[in-house]
């Protein structure tokens, strides 16, 4: 059985629904996050884990105990806010020693645990500073030392880096994972940053208008997006609408070019639309050799990205980017330039429809 | 590893000099304050030394310390201090409880928010609302022959005033000072409640602890400075209030204010000297209050520094 169950759950408030029929099993040290836009229900979901919400409906597992109408400061549940949220009043050390003092334990044994944590978070020697004299980025690592300092059985994290900039954010959750690893504790991480996601991952559970869309490793969600959602939200994607030409060979036109996928079109028939995706770095300039799949276009414009040189080639009225990797003796095309692009039929991803309810 | 981990002395220590010294520039930004420093020596440094000076001079202007002998001599005089610090103590205490409940309520409990500023809006004006218009008011309503008496007379049939309780006692003239400082102290404390952050709560409930442990550890801890600010203000307000007292009661409760103004204004008991030495002992009151004040302070706000 699984460490934590959400199982149905459902959230409304008033006439918002927030979160609808959130189904998920997260296994003991695995590290899940949610990824969606604004307002897609993430931190509701996480609020209900941590019990300030009560769901609408379903319940809520962990450890096979049921949970869902427990209130928060009775489960075995480390929280980590995007604001930090530390108190201003203690110092270091009485924020990540409040939990042991709340529950009585003695001063030796609160004294041990804060500097276990401070060693975790590399910190030590930062028990006497106040709050407000650390930067974002400690603040945020005394946080985790404070949810971490209880044992909790499963730690939360609402975008704990949102407020960092970019070089801490990138450093922080690289340290947030070993800590995770070498704690082996089951995790929940909510980011609206999908690179985050991916990053870190075990499992990333992507959501938009409170649902889920997609569950699977990052490595999954990336190259396989199952729904034209996913693909849209996470990376950069050329998405567009195709017509089946023939199901069994898998051939589809657009804009009067055809393209052959490697996934079934079985459910489908002639004439029917399905909206294909390719990712940019799948595409490539057509050589003398390989002639199948290809698509013809004009160089509209060229961006250096650093390691990669991002193409955007006009296919009538269609926009596609390509990505190729950055190398000095790069022999670009000129802007303006007829050109032949092709990826290979794997690289054709045919996209489901969102569909109403997911299971 | 990251590199924010470390201690960060070394940014402010060790480092070579540099090899400029920065240009000394004339910092004209004290200019802005200058208006309140001479409004300050105009108006507060200066009545003060006046004061002083004259406590210690006799009836010809001469250095004398009758007038200071003269205020421990009569027992009028210490019960006046006395009167006047007690309705102060009581309605700064008072109205800070009550002020704090009721702005409480009003912040965190949940209240519409055209309730909100309604409420705050009144206890903007009530907390100015003080003088002969609050003394009248209060007359008016429950006075010997007030509104609020007579009914309760023609109603009930009880004379709220039979039992030995008067309006023009310590605690009926406290009843009246807590009208501007009940408001004063929710006036002050609603935006001190509104930055006490939910996820202060949620994090203390997370790690185990219930309402009792986040009010007794986290919000008074923080609201302290405030609360201890509030209430040396609503001290100071009651302890150097005049008008109101007067207009309520005349000279018929005892407050230091009170018998200051006849000794400098009185016709039968005019004595600048000895009114000057009685205001010269409410400074004295009011600096060791202050002291009190910042000693505690100093020890409820250690975490803001
Ligand atoms: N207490 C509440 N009362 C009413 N509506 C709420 C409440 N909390 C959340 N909602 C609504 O539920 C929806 C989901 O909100 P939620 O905070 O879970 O989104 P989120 O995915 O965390 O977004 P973000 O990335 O902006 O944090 C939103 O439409 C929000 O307005
Ligand atoms: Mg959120």
């Amino acid at each position: 059985m699984a460490f934590l169950e959400i199982n149905n759950v459902s959230k409304t408030f008033g006439k918002t629904t927030a979160v609808k029929d959130f189904n998920l099993k997260v296994e003991k040290g695995e590290l899940v996050s949610f990824l969606g836009p604004s307002g897609c229900g993430k931190t509701t979901t996480l609020r209900m884990v941590a019990g300030f919400e009560v769901p609408s409906s379903g319940e809520i597992i962990i450890d096979g105990k049921d949970v869902t109408y427990e209130p928060p400061n009775r489960r075995p549940v480390g929280m980590v806010f995007q604001s930090y949220a530390l108190f201003p009043n203690m110092n270091v050390a009485a924020n990540i020693g409040f939990g042991l003092k709340i529950a009585k334990r003695s001063r030796e044994e609160i004294n041990q645990r804060v500097n276990e944590m401070l060693e975790l978070i590399h910190m030590p020697g930062y028990g006497n500073r106040y709050p407000h004299q650390l930067s974002g980025g400690q603040q945020q690592r005394v946080a985790l030392a404070r949810a971490l300092a209880m044992h909790p059985e499963v730690l939360l994290l609402d975008e704990p880096l949102s407020a960092l900039d970019a070089k801490i954010r990138v450093s922080l959750r690289g340290e947030i994972r070993s800590i995770q690893r070498e704690l082996g504790i089951t995790t929940v991480y909510v980011t609206h940053d999908q690179e985050e996601a991916l990053s870190i991952s075990d499992r990333v559970v992507v959501m938009n208008n409170a649902q889920i869309e997609q569950i699977g490793p990052p490595f999954e969600i990336y190259n396989f997006p199952q729904t034209e959602f996913v693909a849209q939200f996470v990376g950069t994607l050329n998405a567009v609408n195709a017509e089946v030409v023939d199901p069994k060979a898998k051939i589809l036109k657009f804009e009067g070019q055809q393209l052959q996928t490697a996934f079934s079109l079985d459910k489908l028939h002639s004439g029917d639309k399905v909206m294909i995706a390719i990712r940019p770095e799948r595409l490539s300039f057509a050589s003398q050799e390989k002639k199948a799949n290809i698509l013809k276009g004009k160089v509209q414009n060229i961006t250096f990205l650093g390691a990669v040189v991002r193409i955007q080639i006009g296919i009538d009225s269609l926009n596609f980017y390509m990505d190729t990797f950055n190398n000095p003796y790069l022999a670009l095309p000129k802007i303006g330039e007829d050109v032949e692009i092709t990826c290979s039929a794997e690289a054709v991803l045919a996209l489901k429809e969102r569909k109403e309810s997911q299971g | 590893m990251v590199m924010d981990a470390k201690p960060d002395s070394h940014r402010t220590t060790g480092g070579a000099p540099s090899a400029r010294p920065p240009k000394s520039r004339i910092n004209w930004s004290w200019l802005g304050v200058v208006p309140f420093f001479a409004f300050a020596i105009m108006f507060l440094i200066l009545p003060s030394l006046s004061i002083f000076v004259r406590s210690f001079e006799g009836p010809e202007g001469q250095f004398t310390l009758d007038n200071i002998f003269a205020i421990f001599h009569g027992r009028d005089f210490i019960n006046a201090y006395r009167t006047s610090l007690t309705i102060s103590l009581i309605t700064a205490v008072s109205g800070g409880i009550f002020g704090f409940l009721l702005a409480y309520s009003v912040i965190l409990g949940g209240l519409p928010s055209v309730a909100r500023s309604f409420l705050l809006t009144f206890s903007g004006v009530a907390s100015n609302f003080a003088g002969v218009p609050l003394a009248f008011a209060f007359v008016a309503t429950i006075g010997n022959a007030g509104l609020v008496t007579r009914i309760i007379e023609n109603i009930l049939n009880v004379d709220i005033h039979a039992r030995g309780f008067t309006i023009y006692s310590i605690w009926g003239l406290s009843i009246v000072y807590m009208y501007f400082q009940f408001p004063l102290m929710v006036l002050i404390m609603a935006p001190a409640l509104d930055g006490l952050r939910r996820e202060w709560r949620e994090a203390c409930e997370n790690l185990g602890g219930t309402e009792l442990h986040y009010w007794r550890y986290v919000a008074l801890p923080i609201l302290m400075p405030t609360l201890l600010g509030t209430m040396i203000l609503l001290f100071g307000n009651a302890f150097g209030a005049y008008a109101t007292a007067y207009a309520f009661s005349g000279s018929f409760i005892n407050l230091i204010t009170i018998v200051i103004g006849a000794q400098i204004q009185g016709d039968v008991l005019y004595n600048p000297g000895l009114g000057n030495a009685l205001a010269l002992g409410m400074i004295v009151i009011m600096s060791l209050s202050m002291v009190g004040y910042l000693t505690l302070q100093r020890r409820a706000a250690r975490w803001l520094r």
